[in-house]
């Protein structure tokens, strides 16, 4: 219930038996006269007096009426207007950031006043934490691209070195020792490259370069990539194409591929050998889902809400693989989000084992899909 | 009959250069410059038929000497330029593609290998065009005699 029908209710109750009690007096004068005083209502006397009587008590009746409403106007324009106002601008600072005007609130009683002012002290106090907040974000962004060219210039020194001597006359031995030192370079590289996707992508200023494209395609592509990957850790990776045609997916392709990657070479990785990666998908009226379920260890229930932070690893995570940097799926959501869509996961029902389900909108009208 | 190919190498690292070298020798005529300004006074000298450009550099950036490129009257304005840059956010890149880059390369993302695949078919693409027109070629032939053998 809203203030001001509050005050109505409890004005216009008073304003109410005000009234009653005016009524009611009446009737005791009226009645006390017959009772104290010798006439009768044929006198003269008597009219006057039921005429003065009446005429008292409807002055009486007018006057309450005018001062309980003239103090509802009052109270209503005093105490109610400002703390409108009030609402007005918290809500319009709560919602499109828009600082309070104070000069709105000079006339206002003091509580009010005092009220705005302390609103907007607190207006000022989570500006400027969200101010430092994007100030410690665009430092560490700019950090990450800087130490990125910092690393990267030794590391382009070692890794072409080692990709020279690769080619000299070598041992068996020293063969698999240069070919080590080439393939953990080139790890790095990628490690290197992740964290520059990140900060661009986390920063919001990554240039998603979207268009049309067949998912069936992709998704025979990806899981062609890992093939190999599959059979030596005698997991049996396979996709199962839809019977019906799905639309075209608007969608960075590099990008949603990356997912996929990340989410399959997951899966490959948590699965035992004889175990199984399935992909499979599902079109909805407005989403298209790519459900990928491993029979793998699964994922703690106490990591389950955890798992798409940024660098969490859970406890039972492969901790020697380098690629397990705690980053993948933090930004694969964030791909996923950007392009509408989302990233979830649900532990198996029916067996061990864990199903990633990627969904990306799909909208009715792509009868001509555009490049 | 063959025609060799002066490829000018901007690079400032030391070691990164040698190896660049290492691989080029033999294949390529190649020049090296070491910063923004030597890179930009090989480029006037020696006419070469594409650049390989880095973009941190000492005196002037890699974006400058591109812009200078870019922004001459003559025919050398046309000269292919990959850039070969350890930069690699979407920022440089887009702007290295305005300023008229043919291609952007992170250095520590490929192998020599991939360089010299990119040099040939960006060198071929640029080649068909440029041997129908016989003023682009005259220049290029004259610039032989001025150029240092590659100073690795």
């Amino acid at each position: 219930m809203s203030l001001r029908r509050i005050i109505l209710f409890l004005i216009g109750g008073m304003l109410l038996l005000s009234l009653i009690s005016i009524v009611a007096s009446y009737f005791l004068i009226e009645h006390q006269m017959h009772v104290l005083l010798p006439f009768t209502d044929q006198d003269a006397t008597g009219h006057a007096l039921h005429g003065l009587l009446v005429q008292h008590s409807a002055i009486i009746f007018v006057f309450t009426t005018l001062i309980t409403s003239l103090s509802f106007i009052v109270f209503s324009d005093l105490v109610l207007k400002p703390l409108r106002k009030m609402v007005e601008a918290v809500e319009g600072f709560t919602e499109r950031s828009e600082p309070i005007v104070m000069s709105e609130f000079v006339s206002a009683p003091a509580e009010i006043q005092k009220l705005a002012s302390v609103f907007e002290q607190f207006t000022a106090k989570v500006e400027e934490s969200h101010a430092r907040d994007t100030e410690i974000s665009r430092v560490k962004s700019d950090f990450i691209s800087t130490a990125a060219h910092q690393f990267r210039t030794p590391l382009t020194g070692i890794r072409w070195a080692l990709e020279a001597l690769e080619k000299e006359e070598l041992t068996e031995s020293q063969k698999a020792l240069v070919a080590s030192a080439v393939e953990k370079s080139h790890s790095l590289v990628n490690i290197v490259g992740t964290l520059l996707d990140i900060s661009s992508i986390e920063s919001g200023k990554h240039k998603y370069s979207f268009a049309y494209a067949d998912l069936i395609e992709l998704l025979a592509e990806t899981v062609n990539d890992f093939a190999e990957l599959a059979t030596r850790n005698n997991v049996s990776l396979y996709f199962v194409p839809p019977q019906d045609e799905l639309p075209q997916v608007r969608m960075d392709r590099e990008r949603i591929k990356w997912v996929l990657n990340n989410i399959i070479e997951n899966g490959l990785r948590y699965t035992p050998a004889g175990g199984s990666v399935s992909i499979v998908t599902q079109l909805t009226a407005q989403r298209v889902y790519v459900h990928i379920r491993d029979t793998g260890i699964g994922i703690q229930p106490k990591d389950r809400d955890n798992i798409f932070e940024r660098f969490y690893r859970a406890e039972n995570a492969v901790a020697k693989e380098n690629a397990g940097n705690g980053l993948g799926l933090y930004i694969a959501r964030t791909i996923a989000t950007d392009h509408g869509g989302d990233l979830n996961f649900k532990a198996n029902e029916d067996g061990p084992g864990t199903t990633f389900s990627l969904s990306l909108p799909v909208s009715e009208s792509q009868a001509t899909p555009s490049a | 009959m063959a025609e060799t190919k002066f490829i000018l190498v901007v690079e400032d690292d030391p070691v990164l250069k040698n190896l660049l070298g290492h691989t080029f020798a033999g294949k390529y005529q190649t020049l090296y410059a070491s910063d923004g300004n030597e890179a930009l006074a090989l480029f006037e000298a020696n006419k070469p038929s594409i650049v390989l450009l880095d973009l941190m550099l000492p005196t002037m950036d890699g974006f400058a000497v591109l812009e200078a490129i870019r922004s001459r009257t003559d025919e050398l304005k046309n000269v292919p330029v990959i850039v070969v840059s350890n930069l690699g956010q979407d920022k440089d890149k887009e702007r290295v593609k305005a300023l008229g880059a043919n291609d952007y390369l992170i250095k520590a993302e490929v192998s020599i290998e991939e360089i010299v695949a990119k040099l040939e078919s960006t060198l071929n693409a640029s080649a068909a065009p440029a041997a129908a027109t016989p003023d682009a070629a005259a220049p290029a032939a004259g610039a032989d005699a001025t150029v240092p053998p590659p100073a690795v």
